[in-house]
């Protein structure tokens, strides 16, 4: 579903996509992972449209996106979740899931229910203003305001990152969940081991600009010299 | 004069100066433009008045005109001009200083550089308070008042604004979430447009209309905003009735010039003192 090929791209003026090479298949949760520095986040952003490419092109369902418009890539079916999750403090929490119905026309900007069935809290606390939340709780908004509208493919960074590991579990489960029941496609880029076990099928390893090593999960489970071969400094 | 007339025409100057000042916050709030041709497309309302007159199509005419007119001229330059500068903040800062002269000497050209008058539309007087007072000016109260109220409303309340304040305090976020920030941008300079116009075509009948009309309003309305501060819309308020009131009053007890020293010293210290504005900070949209 989505295909990265001869992706470059720069950040702060340095190379730091260097030729990748990925691809995610359909119904597929793809982690991403590698040591800091090795450009994961800056592949999503350059997919996001939110960093300039320089060579190479993306598509998803053999379409391209690369050179479009960040809302119009959003709108191709692309849901982003970033880095440090950027949602508005200052708005509610309905405000923010509602940001993500805002490409919808009018009569259709109904909040989907599942939303809520899958986190709960959100619809408990939807008045409240969302920068009161815990870091687990925001990331949980987060990732419901990218699914409010309705993506095929959902990337996610680092979404363990400052957060407990309990909620960091249940997080890894709901978006399991989602997967399984409506065949979302989710590339995740995460250094968390154990939520990558629990959660993904199949990984890819950068280094230095370039997809490095991909490989099942299994094959991780069995062979632990893998994760310290491409992950340890 | 009366006391009673002094304060209404302060409010009737206040209300006019938030309303250029709106204009003039939402574009720096969302696109981080200063647009110094803001006070040109004031002046351009007022012409425009002065036009419909001339044409003999009278003022009304041209009060509904000015908004269109300037609100369509805002989305021009936008499109050809201001696209291209986002985040070059000296750049749009030069580009729309030269659109404001540009502008001035346009309506020189045309109108030439001397002080018209417009007839004033509703020439009766209203009693209030046992004070005669010009109905117009009531009128011109009321509706920067809706105005005001509508452009609020919208912000604050209305979806749209729910996508432009995302747009404000994270455009990146907010393109990621499927929002156009480039029509939110267009849309937003010519709305902000379109509201100075109106400012200007209700102003005219009450001014001698000149070339230079513009920077009587534009010079107050920054100041509104530095004192106010640029980040919530409710600064505007205070920043505006702050300097509009400072303004009048001293103009009224003393004389004008003695109005501009109290009011620009009055804005050193409190921007000395306050730097993010008596309200607020840049995230509280």
């Amino acid at each position: 579903m989505l295909r990265v090929e001869g992706l470059e791209a720069s950040y702060g003026g340095s190379l730091v996509l260097q030729g990748v090479e990925l691809s995610v298949k359909r119904g597929e949760i793809k982690a991403l992972m590698g040591r800091n520095g090795m450009g994961k986040s800056t592949l999503l952003k350059a997919i996001m449209g939110l960093v300039r490419i320089r060579a190479g092109s993306i598509t998803v369902d053999d379409k391209p996106i690369s050179g479009l418009a960040t809302h119009q890539i959003a709108l191709a079916g692309i849901g982003y979740v970033p880095q440090g999750r950027e949602i508005f403090s200052d708005f509610s929490v309905l405000g923010n899931l509602r940001l993500g119905l805002l490409r919808f026309p009018k009569a259709q900007r109904k909040m989907p229910r599942e939303i809520f069935d899958y986190f709960p809290v959100l619809e408990e606390r939807q008045y409240q203003r969302a920068g009161s939340f815990s870091g687990g709780q925001q990331q949980m908004l987060a990732i419901a305001r990218a699914l409010v509208g309705k993506p095929r493919l959902l990337l996610l960074d680092e979404p363990s990152e400052g957060i407990q590991p309990s909620i960091v579990q249940e997080i890894a489960i709901i978006l399991k969940k989602i997967n399984q029941e409506t065949g979302l496609t989710i590339l995740i880029v995460e250094q968390n081991v154990n939520m990558i076990s629990d959660l993904a099928d199949s990984c890819s390893f950068m280094e230095k600009g370039r997809v490095v090593y991909t490989c099942s999960i299994e094959e991780i489970l069995a062979d632990e010299t893998i994760i310290t071969r491409h992950m340890s400094v | 004069m009366d006391p009673v007339v002094q304060i209404l025409n302060g409010f009737n100057y206040i209300l006019v100066l938030i309303l250029v000042a709106m204009g003039l916050v939402i574009i720096f709030g969302l696109m981080g433009v200063i647009n110094m041709a803001h006070g040109e497309f004031f002046l351009l309302g007022a012409y425009t008045v002065v036009m419909t007159t001339r044409l003999g199509l009278g003022f009304w005419a041209g009060l509904i005109m000015a908004p269109i007119l300037v609100g369509a001229l805002g989305a021009f330059l936008e499109s050809v001009l201001i696209r291209h500068l986002y985040h070059r903040v000296l750049d749009t800062i030069l580009a729309t200083w030269g659109v404001s002269i540009a502008i001035k000497q346009g309506v020189i050209i045309i109108f030439g550089p001397e002080g018209l008058m417009v007839e004033p539309p509703m020439p009766h007087m209203v009693t209030i308070a046992g004070v005669a007072y010009p109905a117009y000016r009531l009128f011109i109260m009321a509706m920067a008042l809706l105005v005001i109220l509508f452009t609020f409303y919208l912000f604050l309340k209305t979806d749209f604004g729910l996508g432009a304040r995302a747009v404000i305090a994270n455009p990146k976020m907010a393109a990621s979430l499927g929002i156009n920030t480039r029509r939110m941008y267009l849309t937003t300079f010519t709305l902000g447009s379109a509201i100075a116009g109106l400012a200007g075509a209700t102003m005219a009948p009450l001014m001698s209309c000149d070339p230079h009309m513009g920077l009587g309003f534009f010079i107050p309305a920054f100041l509104a905003i530095l004192v106010g501060g640029a980040g919530a819309l409710g600064g505007i308020l205070v920043g505006s009735g702050v300097v509009g009131g400072a303004q009048n009053l001293i103009s009224a007890i003393y004389s004008p010039i003695a109005a501009q020293i109290v009011v620009f010293s009055l804005a050193i210290i409190i921007i000395r003192m306050r730097p993010e504005g008596l309200i607020g900070n840049r995230s509280n949209g």
